[in-house]
């Protein structure tokens, strides 16, 4: 079935592992939950031999154990889940991890934008039904958290400071009292939630000020913040997975060499410590140089490199292909990347050699044409 | 030890390490009460694979077998442990040992005897400033040792304190020896000092920069054992990790199984760690000189091993030197002397955070220690031993016998799974709404629905990380789950709000009686405040000191403080002192109580306040690189605070003999300032300038005029520095000539002057001009002069800021000076006087006292007050010239121009021969104009005479 969607959700490109993982777990679950806390963490965070499996489960998201735990007891007790991040921290993909794991469903996904309205929260009508039948269940159309109550399940909200304050306020009552009621319709005009409904929000750090939370709807909610992954160890694991999973998607056969992705992620955390040292915007990239970033970046190199040049990952392309990604403002973006190419990468690439050299190149070759 | 270790001495030493011996001679591998163990551990490791870790698995039985067997008793403990401490109250009460031998630094002996005055924790310093034997740049050198109440040395030491007849010695190498093993070449930061300098709290910088020394160091050397056991303990520090697997399991265990556990672990942490590191010589160096240190300690008491107790960390305990133990080599290490660094000895407050911080541990991991340690007494009924000011030392109970037979207990605890021990339901609830009503304290919209949902997530998180009850731990990480939002809306987040309630940060006192005599002093003469000065928080002290005079002695006291101890010990919100200046009222912001350790280590460098300072002028003013103005900054100190004549001489007599060694002019500004500071001060108070001062200001006229001719060509001497040394020479010449200074000698020396540097071209004339070498107009003339050379004036500027400059030697001068920035902004093109303009805003800027006044007060006597005068303004250099008058040397009146006057024949030879006109100018009589007036107003003289006649 995966190999008819372009990106399946995690509880499609994991079945085999999920369903494995419940035909082994004998412990207690919560609610109408499908695997115990402890597999869940299991399935997020790798197995190992000390847990007594008879199949490996690979590692999916990379960060500290305790964020994992946390979220997971948060989801098993009353309250709502908020992980809050920087952009590209893997917020979304820790929240489609655990609904899959938990539910088996981790599609029921509002996205919170300016223009989301309660609706989007509650229910809506389905027009035409409702002009020849008049309203009633069959003509509502529930909205996705909706639908997570009446299933019992986990329903998503992504970016729910995007959202403004009045929309963010409906989910209070769906939060505290765990019910919507349909005050259009006279009989069954409560959708009460099922044991093993919660939601599971994302908030970006970054659009703090934007629309903040009411502190009735911060109450709801466990805040679990997910930090920038600052390990070179830890971030090379999480390049390395998604561009695995990237290429297997794309059906592409290359080999990306273990020294592109130390120039790659040596280039990263330079630029991070010189936006660190910035004193003012104009001096830092606009870009946050979030992890998704460089995935972006390597995924976008090895998508030319395959379809417009020798199949083959090459320095040269990785460079273009950073500075196509990064330099959004002209001509500040292209300042910043032109200093970083003359004073951080050309004594690397002396001092170094190897890919640094073409690296270098591409990455003039690039400018020059920006510029 | 005489030498340090070599790469020969580590063969030898590593020789003995081999798996024959770790063998206990006489011992079969299947005999002894661990065979069946040791057999168990042996099919174990075949099963993985035989190789090292068969040797690994034998050697660590061995281990505790031969540690076990050692007829003199050995205890091992780990640090801030409740279970060693617990452990110990039991064994001493059960064996009332007579001699204790401690790992600690011997030389800090002494010391134990005041721990009866403080409230734990503490840490013994051995502090050294003066240093002898060791590179200069490690200097001040300092060790800490802290003590917490929830240690087994503590009780040790507490039992060996309060029972009679018990003797403690303390066996580990002195604290000279700590540095002498250090290697040189290393930066002494980087030693085991912990990470304290990552801390902004103020708790956790108690210890300083101090070396941190600790009994029972216990932790894994080897990076990939300490993470793999983390990472499967599902915890996040280690702390966490021995708390859940050994603490607990341990803390009610009975002493045989504490004993061979902790000896195990020792042992396993031992044979892992990777070989031949420096750190691995040093603990087997100080394991060779504390078992050389208990020999010849037994052999001098005569004392029976049987009646002794050797408490030592569990790492040690494991040791495989070859001196190790009671039949151990000898002869083989020496131990030894210590180098002449004068070391000092005192106690300063400590903190739990303190520790945490200097020894790496997780953050609150001490006060849960402390917790568990007063929960384990309550549940086990044990009477901890307490050192109190007043017990008297109790008679010995007469111990019982314990027979030493070793049984194995490890293989019970091996595969037993550990109690659970975590905490129970109550104190869960205690602390879910303590935490709860905390957060609320410090901002958070925390509420009762928040404590519920803190105890749910405690209980969950517990369960998913396999244990039956949650702990600290856990709860710490359930109340941030549930309380913490976005924003920490006060000082302090949820987690250090948990460490606070779990125990809180425990900080230690040093009670009055263990302090050094100068901390004793300082408090004393504080007292008249009626402060509690040993409180942390900052007291405000007023002091009327008109009203009341008896607490001058206070604020000078106060004053003294400020000026040696770290900004924020003693600080004035009101008052000042200065030269010359006494105030009325003062209030002082306090914080003596929360900076006592800087108290204290001032106290090891005298025995009063008074006697430090003196002792750090006098070192300041003969260090190598002291100068003049250093010199004349400690007179002002001395005056200040010190009212010593005889010393305020001394100081000032060494600046003079500065003065005179000094072959640069760089503080010449600094000297200057300094030296009118001192002078106004002595003119007004007292009758006669002191003799230094004298000297000074003599040898400083010499000692100028010789180096202004160099100061003026000389590149590096800029321009501040040449008007400084012209004030001095001009400014204090009446006083230099009334002290047999010779003017000419300046004359000469600006005669001989020859600068290049525009800047100084100016200061110069400006000099020149002052001594009388240079007129008025022609000064004018030169400058006007160089605004009309196109060639010149792009260089204007620099002459201008060498006349600003010389505002300050020659005031006199600031209607020329106005004249000339007035010409330069009016004349100067743009592009001159726009980049030149920040300099001079800049120079202003720094000399604004000196300065501004002059010119701002000279500006407003020349330029008109309103606008409408402006329209009418015509500078007073652009006005029409009055008559010239002649010039003021021509025109001097006296008997040598009377003469000339009278008998012009030889000037008028002289100008023929020059070519000159003999035209001379009528010498005007002073009294030319004054003679019309007293005839008009004759009363005056009429007065006059008629007194004289």
């Amino acid at each position: 079935m995966s190999d008819q969607m372009l990106r399946a959700p995690a509880e499609v490109k994991y079945a085999d592992e999920l369903d494995y993982l419940e035909s082994v777990d004998d412990a207690p679950k919560p609610f109408s939950w499908r695997l115990s806390p402890r597999m869940v963490r299991t399935f997020i965070l790798g197995s190992e031999r000390s847990d007594g499996l008879d199949r490996e489960i690979p590692q999916k998201w990379f960060g500290d154990r305790t964020f994992v735990e946390r979220a997971i007891v948060t989801l098993a007790s009353d309250r709502g889940l908020l992980l809050i991040g920087d952009p590209g921290t893997g917020k979304s993909w820790l929240a489609e991890l655990l609904a899959a794991a938990i539910c088996r469903n981790s599609t029921l996904v509002v996205q919170g934008t300016a223009g989301t309205t309660e609706d989007h929260i509650k229910y809506s009508w389905n027009v035409s039904m409702v002009i020849a039948k008049g309203q009633s269940r069959e003509s509502l159309i529930p909205s996705p958290i909706m639908t997570a109550m009446e299933q019992g399940v986990i329903g998503r909200f992504e970016e729910l400071t995007r959202a403004s304050s009045d929309v963010q306020d409906a989910l209070i009552s769906i939060l505290s009292e765990k019910y919507i009621s349909i005050p259009e319709l006279d009989t069954d005009n409560t959708v009460f939630a099922k044991p093993g409904f919660s939601i599971i929000a994302t908030a970006n750090s970054r659009d703090r000020g934007v629309n903040d939370l009411s502190s009735a709807l911060k109450r709801r909610f466990n805040f679990v913040r997910i930090p920038v992954v600052t390990s070179k160890k830890a971030e090379a694991e999480i390049v390395r997975f998604r561009t695995a999973e990237l290429l297997k998607r794309h059906r592409i056969d290359l080999e990306v060499a273990p020294s592109l992705l130390e120039v790659l992620l040596q280039s990263f955390a330079d630029l991070r410590a010189a936006a660190a040292s910035a004193r003012s915007d104009d001096e830092k990239l606009e870009s946050a140089l979030s992890t998704a970033e460089q995935i972006g970046v390597l995924e976008d190199a090895i998508l030319h490199s395959q379809f417009f040049g020798e199949r083959e990952l090459r320095p040269e392309t990785l460079a273009s292909s950073l500075v196509g990604s990064l330099a959004r403002r002209a001509p500040e973006d292209l300042a910043i990347l032109n200093k970083f190419w003359h004073g951080v990468i050309e004594p690397r690439s002396k001092k170094e050699a190897g890919p640094w050299q073409g690296f270098l190149e591409g990455g003039r070759e690039a400018l020059a044409k920006l510029s | 030890m005489t030498k340090p270790a070599t790469d020969d001495d580590m063969t030898n030493r590593t020789a003995t390490h081999g798996p024959a011996a770790d063998r206990v001679p006489g011992l079969d591998a299947a005999a002894g009460p661990f065979g069946r163990l040791r057999e168990q551990l042996l099919g174990a490791a075949e099963r993985f694979g035989a190789g090292p870790l068969s040797d690994i698995l034998a050697g660590i039985v061995e281990d505790v077998d031969r540690a076990l067997r050692e007829p003199l008793e050995i205890f091992p403990v780990c640090h801030h442990s409740p279970s060693s401490a617990t452990a110990m109250v039991r064994r001493l009460r059960e064996k009332r040992p007579k001699v204790i031998y401690l790992e600690l630094c011997e030389d800090l002996r002494p010391l134990l005897d005041e721990l009866r005055n403080c409230t734990l924790p503490v840490a013994l310093q051995s502090f050294a400033s003066e240093i002898d034997g060791f590179p200069e740049s490690w200097a001040p050198l300092s060790v800490i040792a802290p003590i917490t109440e929830a240690s087994a040395e503590y009780q040790a030491i507490s039992y060996a304190l309060t029972t009679s007849g018990v003797e403690l010695v303390l066996v580990d190498r002195s604290t000279d020896h700590v540095f002498q093993w250090e290697p040189r070449d290393a930066d002494k930061d980087d030693s085991d000092s912990g990470d304290s300098s990552g801390s902004a709290d103020d708790e956790a910088a108690l210890h300083g920069d101090a070396v941190g020394v600790e009994i029972g160091d216990l932790r894994p050397r080897f990076a990939e054992l300490e993470e793999h056991l983390l990472h499967h303990g599902k915890v996040r520090h280690w702390s966490e990790w021995w708390d859940q697997y050994v603490e607990q399991p341990l803390v009610d265990a009975d002493y045989d199984t504490y004993r061979q556990v902790m000896v195990l672990i020792g042992s396993l942490f031992r044979r892992l760690r990777p070989e031949g590191s420096a750190r691995t010589r040093v603990d087997e160096d100080r394991e060779r000189y504390m078992w050389t240190r208990i020999r010849e300690h037994l052999a001098s008491s005569g004392a029976d091993p049987a009646d002794c107790l050797y408490v030592c960390g569990a790492f040690h305990a494991a040791s495989r030197v070859a001196e190790f133990g009671l039949h151990g080599a000898t002869g083989t290490f020496e131990i030894s002397p210590r180098t002449a660094t004068k070391w000092q000895y005192g106690l300063i407050p400590s903190s739990h955070s303190a520790i945490e911080a200097q020894f790496g541990l997780a953050p609150g991991s001490v006060s849960i220690a402390a917790a568990t340690w007063a929960k384990a007494l309550q549940r086990s009924g044990i009477r901890p031993f307490r050192l109190t000011a007043s017990a008297p030392r109790k008679a010995r109970v007469k111990p019982t016998k314990p027979t030493v037979t070793v049984t194995d207990r490890l293989s019970q605890f091996l595969t037993t799974a550990p109690t659970p021990h975590g905490i129970d339901e109550q104190e869960l609830l205690g602390w879910c709404v303590d935490i709860v009503r905390l957060a609320r304290k410090n901002g958070y919209a925390a509420s009762t629905a928040d404590a519920i949902a803190v105890y749910e997530t405690s209980v969950l998180l517990a369960g998913i990380r396999g244990r039956r009850r949650p702990t600290p731990y856990d709860f710490q990480d359930a109340a941030v789950t549930c309380i913490e939002k976005d924003t920490v809306p006060g000082r302090r987040d949820i987690a250090r709000l948990c460490e606070i309630l779990l125990g809180g940060d425990r900080v230690g006192k040093v009670g009055y009686d263990a302090l050094p005599p100068l901390a004793r002093d300082v408090l004393d003469r504080l007292r008249p405040l009626c402060l509690d000065l040993k409180k942390r928080t900052k007291q405000r002290a007023l002091l009327d000191l008109d009203a009341e005079p008896h607490l001058r002695p206070c604020s000078d006291l106060l004053w003294i403080l400020r000026r040696l101890l770290p900004h924020g010990v003693a600080e004035p919100i009101m008052g000042s002192r200065r030269l010359g200046e006494r105030a009325i009222q003062e209030s002082w912001d306090l914080a003596i109580g929360r900076n006592m350790r800087a108290i204290v280590e001032l106290g090891y460098e005298g025995v009063t306040v008074e006697q430090v300072l003196e002792q750090r002028l006098r070192k300041a003013v003969h260090a190598p690189d002291a100068t003049a103005a250093g010199a004349l900054a400690a007179v002002e100190d001395s005056l200040l605070y010190l009212d010593s004549r005889r010393f305020t001489n001394e100081l000032g007599a060494r600046a003079v003999e500065l003065l005179s060694a000094e072959r640069t002019v760089d503080d010449a500004p600094e000297v200057l300032r300094r030296a009118r500071m001192l002078l106004a001060y002595y003119q007004t108070t007292e009758p006669e300038l002191p003799e230094w001062l004298k000297a000074f200001v003599t040898a400083g006229y010499a000692h100028y005029c010789t180096l202004l001719p160099t100061a003026f060509t000389d590149d590096a001497t800029g321009a501040r520095q040449v008007a400084a040394m012209l004030g001095f020479l001009l400014g204090m010449e009446n006083l230099a000539l009334s002290l047999g200074c010779d003017h000419t000698q300046l004359e000469l020396a600006v005669q001989q002057s020859h600068p290049e540097d525009p800047a100084k071209v100016a200061l110069l004339w400006a000099a020149q001009t002052q001594l009388g070498l240079l007129p008025l107009d022609e000064l004018r003339r030169r400058c006007d002069d160089l605004l009309d050379n196109p060639l010149v004036v792009p260089s204007f500027p620099l002459y201008l800021s060498g006349f600003v400059q010389a505002l300050e030697p020659v005031p006199s001068l600031a209607p020329l000076v106005v004249e000339i920035l007035s010409k330069a902004f009016a004349r100067l093109p743009d592009t001159v006087l726009l980049p030149w303009l920040p300099k001079l805003i800049g120079t202003l800027k720094d000399h604004a006292a000196e300065m501004v006044p002059v010119l701002v007060r000279e500006a407003g006597r020349t330029f008109p007050a309103t606008l409408r005068a402006l329209d009418d303004w015509t500078p007073p250099w652009s006005a029409a010239p009055a008559a010239s008058a002649p010039s003021a040397r021509a025109t001097d009146a006296g008997p040598a121009g009377d003469l000339l006057a009278e008998h012009p024949a030889t000037c008028d030879a002289v100008a023929a021969l020059l070519g000159l006109p003999p035209d001379w100018p009528t010498p005007s009589s002073p009294a030319s104009k004054a003679n019309p007036l007293l005839a008009e107003h004759p009363a005056t003289a009429e007065a006059v005479a008629a007194l004289l006649t």
